[in-house]
């Protein structure tokens, strides 16, 4: 095999594809410990194993999220962002909430929330539907709002 | 390191509240991010959502369309409704390429604010045709942020070709009360669609 005629040389690979990454830590919850201090420069799907979709495509942003007992017991054995996650939400915030606190990507919050609350990490709030069509919680909201001064 | 399971109260009698949410729409400038920063009692949050577009080009199979995932900012703000009950106010871009995201955000919205300039009403179009679209109740509120009105509002409801049944108000989005009262008007319009129906 001859050299490229213009020298050029292959760029060393710079980070690893999010398919090839990911595969590990799906079937336990130990995984990517070692890589807690890489994680920030990577793109952004790489953090979710390369999906794009969350495992319950329809998670609503709004959705309150709240950190379970089991949740806060394998807080160590998390990977980074999991853990971030889970820290957060000691407190109920919205998914909308998790993405902006932690600087994540919408749909990255998104997916990472889903497998932390199919773990059972997590409990998560959506919204009630058709929540347009129901009259009380609609005159409760005009009372909350009429009761700011 | 665990963090330590609190002890009261307890996870297991917490329940999150329900989440509802406004949306609020309007082009580039228009006061959106103004309106959520004046009534949400948490200092507007902006995260980053994508939005699949088709791009204009053709990629370089030469075939098909190529698709492009575009970042967009989503600000956001929130009202502590009552203990059970918490109001998410989603301000988003008005512009038609942002159509995706208004898909998620108008799902199960109680309502949409479309936040007009009167000097530029041309770039409320998109939002007001998408909601019309997809039924998602909404007002059209007149950003006030200048002071005056050049218009009369007749005048501004025919430019905007909006129904005679779709409230258009005036408001402030630097006033706390002045918003409020839009997402009351967006409230009772939600309120009287229902009861109508």
């Amino acid at each position: 095999m001859t050299p490229e005629p213009d020298g050029f040389d292959a760029p060393a690979l710079s980070h690893t594809r999010a398919f090839l990454a990911a595969g590990r830590g799906q079937d336990g919850d130990a995984a990517g410990t070692a890589n807690d201090s890489a994680v920030s420069g990577l793109r952004p799907y790489l953090l979710t194993s390369g999906r794009a979709e969350p495992v319950d495509q329809s998670l609503e942003i709004e959705s309150q999220v709240l950190t379970t007992d089991l949740g806060a017991t394998a807080y160590g054995r998390l990977s980074f962002e999991y853990r971030e996650i889970v820290r957060l939400c000691e407190d109920t915030v919205s998914v909308a909430e998790v993405a902006a606190k932690l600087g994540l990507h919408i749909g990255v919050a998104r997916v990472l929330v889903a497998d932390l609350a199919a773990l059972g990490y997590l409990v998560v709030q959506r919204p009630t539907f058709p929540v347009n069509q129901d009259l009380n919680l609609i005159e409760r909201v005009i009372r909350g709002l009429e009761a700011i001064h | 390191m665990d963090l330590k399971p609190s002890t009261e109260p307890s996870r297991r009698t917490r329940r999150p509240p329900v989440p509802v949410k406004i949306v609020i729409a309007g082009g580039f400038g228009v006061g959106k991010t103004t309106a959520v920063s004046a009534i949400s009692e948490i200092p507007p949050l902006s995260t980053e959502a994508a939005i699949t577009t088709v791009a204009a080009r053709v990629d370089a199979t030469g075939e098909v369309p190529a698709k492009m995932t575009t970042t967009v900012a989503l600000d956001f703000g929130c009202i502590t409704i009552d203990e059970a009950l918490k109001l998410y106010l989603f301000g988003t871009p008005g512009q038609d390429r942002f159509g995706f995201m208004w898909h998620d955000l108008s799902q199960g919205a109680l309502g949409a604010l479309v936040i007009v300039d009167a000097r530029r009403i041309n770039d409320c179009y998109p939002a007001v045709d998408y909601f019309e679209k997809v039924r998602l109740p909404f007002v059209v509120a007149v950003n006030m942020f200048h002071g005056e009105l050049r218009h009369e509002l007749a005048e501004l409801r025919w430019a905007l070709a909006i129904d005679a049944g779709i409230p258009l108000v005036t408001f402030d989005a630097r006033s706390k009360l002045s918003v409020r009262d839009a997402l009351l008007a967006v409230l009772r319009h939600t309120r009287s669609r229902i009861e109508g129906a």
